[in-house]
């Protein structure tokens, strides 16, 4: 029992992880139909920026908690400006062109050269990101976590209950919402469509951002570390449906906990065939995901 | 106009033995960017050290050596690529590098045709000098002057099962050729000496929690890890070993002492050990030498690969030894001088007495590396009896 609840745990930090990246995904999938292919250079880059803000904070003799609760802010940002410079480049000519696949392509590109630009600033070794909360596991009836972990289920939580809150009750979320249920009736009742999209492209790579600096003191940064974990994501956002916020994160701790059960119980050479055959599985049961609404495609 | 053609023609003609004085050139490809720059920055670092002692001598022929150094970023394609450029367009004499047996095994094929040598001073996949041996190929221009897999397997085994008298031993191994082929040398290892790994577990590069591959190691009753993989994941297990409050030593090929593993594992990988050819500790007056002089060219006080940086510098004296002999640069009269060198070459790992024949192109045998520790952020003797007074040089015995 021991054993499977920590596996359960371990399962739960990373299944966490996974959601945040597909709530991204989720986000611009509403109010444009469009996704962001380099969302995972998008954590990339928050983390490696997020490195360098804490590093130079640090070097300011400020503590690593300190430095690392006033990088959030400036990664937060960051994040947000990187979304609306891809939306800007790479997505709104598509979209005005009612292109189908002109923003696929241009997404992947951005993101080949944010991960080229990152591997010639920050170099492509993977590197250590100075961890704020003490390393050292706590023991909970044998179950140990570390700290980290904890922050990172809550973090994700923090920032996915902002941005619903957000969209939910702030006069730019309902414009959101409103572009997310329909485009063209939203831009007839006198919503600027292009602007929501933007800010959609900037809460979803700000959310990513955070990703990346919430896991990179347990894991390691580095310009690679984004191709993994945005190709789960992307599994995970299948999963739980593309137009609930709720499903993804529901998706990522099904393929987070699946992930290390599997390792565990049957073998760590099969960890990710569960999750591709689930994957298989929802897209030929129900297409629209675990969570989503089916699409009722008019002609 | 047909009058200037032949006199430029002439010219030509007239300025080639002129030729006789130009640099030699050799080739060196290796990562120097990427997950495995470590090593290949050391190994780069090395071989230029030697290069420029040697030059500073009066060269080799009295010709100076030339390097032309390319950058193959642990990639297959690029290492065929380069591979190409440094026949084709620079026309190397020989070339020294390959940090990675992927890439070794792809770009030596185009050296072999052109009848070049290649000198493997890092890669370590037991089939690197063995893909052109025997069958048709009339000779094999593929050298190498690393303890291989086969040896460091053996090495992992005898250590941990009868020095340090462990039983059940877990294998942790990444999924990648190396950690694969890696985990079967060990397994037969493991074999000869009576012994089945209690767990034999795998892993992505880029994988982020070891815990399920940790649970079961632990719930299998394991007291050793031997790990076959590279720094970042090792790394993640010495890290995930503390978070599950779990220690066990870990025992693992020589990538145990890469920087990524030492920086990023911290106090949790003190204690790992692996087999090094060479330790950053000046037990002979030649790795005395060695040491600083490299302190002093590059302005550090830790080299960040040892092994590589020792194995690379080694390996132009090996060519240049056989350069000399051989009176000439064409590549089969370098090889043919490599199989047979008949002077003996005072190295920082060992001294090469007669390191090659024509059946054999291994320069070091299981007695030479020894075994390095994890201390503190640096790689030190695990067992400071085994490099005192003689036994300080280790040298091939003959055949």
């Amino acid at each position: 029992m021991q054993i499977f609840m920590q596996l359960i745990v371990s399962g739960l930090s990373v299944g966490m992880i996974y959601g945040v990246i597909a709530f991204g995904y989720q986000l611009t999938f509403g109010t444009s139909r469009t996704l962001n292919f380099g969302q995972g250079e998008a954590l990339m880059l928050g983390s490696l920026v997020g490195l360098t803000t804490v590093n130079f904070l640090i070097g300011q003799s400020l503590g690593t908690l300190t430095a690392y609760l006033l990088m959030l802010p400036i990664v937060l940002v960051f994040g947000a400006a990187q979304g609306a410079v891809v939306e800007w480049l790479g997505v709104r000519q598509a979209l005005r062109a009612k292109s189908d696949a002109g923003w696929i392509m241009a997404t992947i590109a951005l993101g080949i050269i944010f991960k080229n630009l990152a591997e010639n600033v920050w170099g492509r070794d993977a590197l250590k990101f100075p961890s704020p909360l003490p390393e050292a596991s706590l023991s909970f009836g044998g179950v140990r976590i570390q700290p980290m972990e904890i922050a990172i289920v809550i973090g994700a939580i923090v920032l996915m209950t902002a941005v619903e809150v957000f969209n939910r009750f702030s006069i730019y979320g309902k414009a959101v919402v409103a572009t997310s249920n329909d485009r063209d009736a939203a831009g007839l009742m006198g919503i600027n469509t292009s602007r929501v999209i933007t800010l959609s492209y900037a809460l979803s790579s700000m959310s990513a951002a955070f990703a990346g600096v919430l896991v990179a003191p347990v894991t390691l940064t580095g310009a690679s570390m984004g191709a993994v974990l945005g190709l789960k994501a992307f599994a995970v956002a299948i999963i739980g449906g593309l137009s609930s916020g709720l499903g993804v994160v529901v998706g990522g701790l099904i393929l987070g906990i699946t992930e290390t059960l599997t390792g565990y119980y049957l073998s760590t050479g099969y960890k990710d065939v569960p999750g591709l055959v689930l994957l298989l599985v929802v897209l030929s049961v129900k297409p629209a995901g675990l969570f989503g609404k089916a699409a009722i495609k008019k002609v | 106009m047909r009058l200037f053609r032949l006199l430029s023609l002439a010219a030509l003609a007239l300025a080639t033995p002129a030729l006789a004085a130009d640099p030699i050139k050799i080739g060196l490809s290796g990562p120097f960017t990427g997950g495995s720059s470590s090593m290949g920055v050391s190994m780069r670092d090395g071989v230029k050290l030697a290069v420029s002692e040697i030059n500073a001598a009066g060269g080799v022929l009295g010709r100076p050596i030339e390097l032309v150094e390319r950058d193959d970023e642990a990639k297959n394609e690029l290492g065929v690529q380069i591979a190409q450029e440094l026949i084709n367009k620079e026309s190397v004499v020989a070339t020294v590098g390959y940090i990675n047996t992927g890439v070794a095994l792809a770009s030596q094929r185009f050296y072999q045709e052109a009848e070049i040598p290649v000198m493997n001073n890092v890669a370590t996949g037991s089939i690197v000098t063995k893909q052109f041996a025997g069958g048709d190929n009339k000779a094999n221009y593929i050298f190498r002057n690393a303890a291989n897999d086969a040896i460091q397997s053996r090495m992992i085994a005898e250590e941990a099962i009868k020095r340090q008298g462990f039983k059940k031993p877990a294998i942790l191994a990444d999924a990648t050729n190396y950690g694969q082929l890696g985990k079967t040398d060990l397994t037969n290892a493991l074999q000869k000496l009576g012994v089945t790994p209690v767990a034999t577990e795998k892993f992505n590069t880029g994988d982020t929690d070891m815990t399920a591959q940790l649970l079961r190691a632990k719930e299998a009753g394991a007291d050793v890890i031997l790990t076959y993989a590279i720094g970042p994941e090792l790394a993640q297990i010495a890290n995930g070993m503390a978070k599950l409050g779990w220690k066990v030593p870990m025992v693992g090929s020589w990538t145990l002492s890469m920087a990524s593993f030492i920086d990023t594992a911290g106090a949790n990988g003190d204690g790992a050990m692996m087999p090094q050819t060479f330790i950053q500790v000046p037990t002979t007056p030649k790795r005395k030498a060695f040491i600083e002089a490299y302190q002093k060219a590059y302005k550090i006080d830790r080299i960040p690969s040892p092994v590589s940086a020792a194995q690379g510098y080694d390996s132009i004296y090996l060519l240049a030894a056989a350069i000399s002999q051989a009176k000439d640069t064409d590549g089969r009269k370098i090889r043919e001088a490599l199989e047979s060198l008949n002077t003996k070459i005072e190295g920082v790992v060992t001294t090469y007495d007669h390191p090659y024949s024509a059946t054999d192109h291994e320069a070091i045998s299981d007695n030479i590396p020894v075994f390095g520790l994890v201390k503190g952020g640096r790689v030190v003797p695990a067992h400071p009896e085994d490099l005192e007074g003689d036994k300080a040089m280790r040298v091939k015995p003959k055949a």
